[in-house]
């Protein structure tokens, strides 16, 4: 019974928090075992779940699952430091700078440089379409610091964007 | 009110976050300031140009990988042991919880609105009729239903028509129009409502915000993953208001 309502309830959720956990681990394989990872905590904390927001709930695990991860793998609690210790991209490759007009990679590339604690709120915001007060029970932060991270990130973008393609030729 | 002031409420503001007086504030503040209104010109553009980034969804492999893993747990002594748990708590419970959770018709209504939602996005069924022009739409329901749902374009309120399907709710077909905001599909459920007018109801089942109305001898079920203020715009435009 719990797994049928499991089936129902964090399933049709799945493209979310894969896009999400992709963002977040910007790698596939990483998304994938992440993903798996939490549906087996949610099965396992499903019974926590009281007539919440499913899908807020299901991107917190996702996130709680990623951030142990990282932890464990680098021995670090200082959540704020994890990209210190992500390798960035090796640059492009020949393929990639042929595509470096295409806006899909350029934004791409925008948003996966932004450090994890602005990546996260951004793209909770702009691409999952969550609200302020929706982020900050994913991230579990009071809403003026999901404010002032977004401000933050954009601000980020904005600076990352500006040199080469000045913002009025955005589409 | 100063730059610096309405600087702070910038972001809030784009995002629509900002309460009906404190947008007030700031929309008075950009009227008479070139300057705030170039930054709040430049953080739309910049939101656009994010939501242009791709959107990753979850791979066929997976979503077979974590079916299967909820279907074997469904055997699992955990779940056994669980289920065991909370039967007791339901015999201790006793006849108050069964009250407490009887359903209304229209929780079950509301329930298979959310399987009719799930089911369009899973079986890659969207649509039968593709089309952003409601006068493609609505003609192509006639003869496939005994009434003819009212089919209304909400392009300029930010919602884009994208076609139409036949569905069914309760073992009857019903209407279902296809929204779209950003990557976030809206559907909407339309029937002949048996009774007079309801006012809104609104709700969140399995994490999906759902609304229900009744008007005009028609019943509305508007559900999807969008946020709650979002929708709460969709269904204030299609009510007209």
């Amino acid at each position: 019974m719990a797994a049928r309502v499991f089936e129902a309830t964090v399933l049709p959720h799945l493209d979310a928090a894969f896009n999400f956990a992709r963002w977040l681990t910007r790698n596939d394989t990483e998304a994938e075992d992440v993903v798996q990872d939490a549906c087996v905590r949610a099965l396992r904390y499903f019974a926590s779940l009281r007539d919440g927001d499913a899908r807020a709930w299901f991107f917190a695990i996702v996130r709680n699952t990623w951030y142990s991860r990282v932890a464990r793998r680098s021995g670090l609690t200082d959540t704020a430091s994890f990209d210190r210790h992500e390798p960035f991209d090796d640059g492009p490759d020949p393929e990639t700078q042929l595509l470096r007009q295409d806006t899909v990679v350029r934004v791409r590339g925008a948003i996966e440089q932004l450090p994890i604690e602005f990546r996260e709120v951004l793209v909770l915001r702009e691409i999952e379409g969550l609200s302020y007060k929706e982020i900050a029970t994913v991230v579990r932060v009071p809403i003026g610091t999901v404010m002032s991270r977004l401000a933050r990130a954009r601000d980020r973008l904005q600076t990352t964007l500006t040199p080469t393609d000045p913002m009025e030729t955005l589409p | 009110m100063s730059c610096e002031v309405v600087n702070q409420d910038l972001d809030a503001y784009v995002d629509r976050e900002l309460d009906t007086e404190a947008s007030t504030v700031v929309q008075g503040h950009l009227a008479g300031c070139a300057s705030c209104r170039a930054r709040v010109a430049e953080r739309q553009a910049l939101g656009r140009f994010v939501r242009s980034a791709p959107y990753y969804s979850a791979p066929d492999r997976l979503r077979a990988r974590v079916a299967a893993q909820a279907t074997q747990s469904r055997l699992s002594s955990r779940v056994l042991a669980w289920a065991t748990a909370a039967a007791l708590v339901v015999a201790i419970g006793g006849g108050v919880s069964l009250l407490r959770t009887a359903r209304t018709p229209d929780d079950v209504a509301a329930e298979a609105v959310v399987d009719g939602h799930v089911r369009s996005l899973m079986v890659d069924h969207l649509v039968d009729v593709q089309s952003t022009d409601r006068h493609t739409v609505k003609p192509w329901f006639l003869g496939k239903l005994d009434f003819s749902p009212p089919v209304a374009d909400l392009t300029e309120s930010g919602f884009p028509l994208v076609g139409g399907r036949l569905d069914y709710l309760d073992g009857r077909p019903v209407a279902a129009l296809v929204y779209q905001r950003q990557q976030h599909t809206i559907n909407l459920f339309i029937s002949p409502a048996d009774g007079a007018s309801a006012p809104i109801d609104s709700r969140t089942v399995r994490g999906f915000h759902v609304r229900h109305w009744s008007g005009d001898g028609m019943s509305f079920w508007a559900i999807s993953d969008l946020n709650d203020r979002e929708l709460t715009e969709f269904v204030n435009a299609i009510i007209g208001r």
